[in-house]
């Protein structure tokens, strides 16, 4: 071997030794729990998966409320037991925010116009979603969807804030068990800010209408998101 | 997790599961910063569910999602900065001349020298393509799952090795004068 080559071979080996010295960086916990969170709620891989969990959902409609309470174990829904518990608003928050995301078409109408998504629920909601908040730099408008929350019709609004999805779903809210206890305010308006299997989720009512907001970013985020919000009334 | 990185389908969230922390790592280097690194790794992972069905049976599940994660990274500063590009041929294709100077003891004794604060800086300096190459090769892939990840072929993955580590040499020397 020649002196150069050898050399060389002992200069990689120093290498080696230096780039052995770099620290392999762990995932923080919380992105783990979120992500187990994304890996656990997502429906089976298949051609459409979406449709499936709308249908089902639209069968539970047509059911009368003693047969749905029948149905809903064997049908794998368990909101309905948890009905009285406020947590319930949670839960149904973060999984209807998880099965847009893993949804065939998460959007039904993709704009960051405001004046498009809005009119085109109309027709589809038996109530007019009131969301003057019409995006900004921060949190971009990237459309809307019809959705379920619960046993009613919801309009999906999504917004974009980096590479986080954040929902506000908006339905009616007269039976649905609230929060008793309000933790946070929004401009003037009071808000619950719950954390559920790591996403956050406020919600907050405003007249007849019902607010649930979902992301996987911060809560000073979605606490920002909720207050600009709030405020276009 | 599944042996060798490979998919079998009743495994597939247990599998993607397992490769949190490498991808994390990965995106972390890449993007030098932890809330963007997270961010990636997350549209890592909703580009891979959404994806799944397109996933075949028996393929290198861990390439197909690093190669995931550095299509989305690409995305991302194309989105971010008008006419970003590669930093693949500036510096990393001038270090021919200077491996010369490791050529000698004094030299070496230098290399002797590197503590961790050294590689994590000579590392963060290098282009995006030889950064990616290097940490590919830290982490265990062979010279054609790296090409399968950056999608070129191995040999151009070795040539582009071999520039990324004398670069790496030549910063490192350059620390310790």
């Amino acid at each position: 071997m020649s002196e150069p080559e050898h050399g060389l071979e002992a200069a990689e080996r120093e290498l080696d030794r230096a780039l052995s010295l770099l620290e392999k960086r762990k995932a923080p916990e919380g992105l783990k729990a979120r992500l187990g969170a994304v890996v656990e709620a997502a429906p089976p891989p298949a051609p459409a998966p979406a449709p499936r969990v709308r249908s089902r959902r639209t069968a539970l409609l047509s059911l009368s409320l003693a047969a749905a309470v029948a149905l809903a174990g064997g049908m794998g829904v368990g909101w309905f037991h948890a009905a009285h518990d406020a947590d319930a608003l949670v839960t149904e928050a973060v999984n209807d925010h998880l099965r847009l995301l893993y949804a065939a078409r998460p959007l039904e109408v993709e704009s960051s116009d405001r004046h498009q998504v809005k009119p085109w629920f109309e027709g589809k909601l038996d109530f007019a979603p009131v969301v003057a908040f019409a995006g900004d730099d921060e949190f971009a408008l990237a459309g809307g969807s019809v959705a379920y929350f619960m046993d009613r019709k919801a309009a999906a609004f999504v917004f974009k804030h980096r590479l986080h999805v954040m929902t506000l779903f908006v339905f009616r809210a007269e039976g649905l068990p609230w929060p008793h206890t309000w933790n946070q305010t929004l401009g003037k308006k009071n808000a619950s800010y719950a954390s559920s299997r790591g996403f956050g989720t406020l919600l907050f009512r405003e007249g007849d209408l019902g607010y649930a907001l979902v992301s996987d970013a911060d809560m000073p985020t979605l606490l920002r998101l909720g207050t600009k919000l709030v405020e276009a009334h | 997790m599944v042996p060798d990185g490979t998919h079998e389908p009743p495994n597939f969230s247990a599998a993607l599961l397992a490769e949190v922390d490498g991808l994390y790592n990965f995106a972390s280097r890449l993007t030098q910063n932890g809330s963007e690194a997270e961010d990636l790794v997350q549209d890592t992972f909703a580009r891979a569910m959404a994806a799944q069905a397109q996933f075949r049976p028996g393929s290198n599940l861990k390439a197909w999602l690093f190669r995931i994660l550095r299509n989305a990274y690409i995305d991302g500063r194309r989105r971010a900065r008008h006419g970003f590009e590669l930093r693949t041929r500036d510096e990393d294709d001038t270090v021919e001349v200077h491996t010369e100077l490791l050529r000698g003891d004094f030299e070496l004794e230098r290399l002797r020298r590197v503590v961790a604060e050294d590689i994590e800086a000579a590392l963060s300096k290098l282009g995006d393509e030889a950064r990616t190459v290097v940490l590919l090769d830290l982490e265990g892939f062979s010279e054609a799952e790296i090409g399968e990840v950056m999608g070129t072929p191995p040999g151009t993955v070795k040539s582009r090795l071999s520039r990324a580590r004398a670069r790496l040499r030549r910063l490192l020397v350059e620390y310790q004068r």
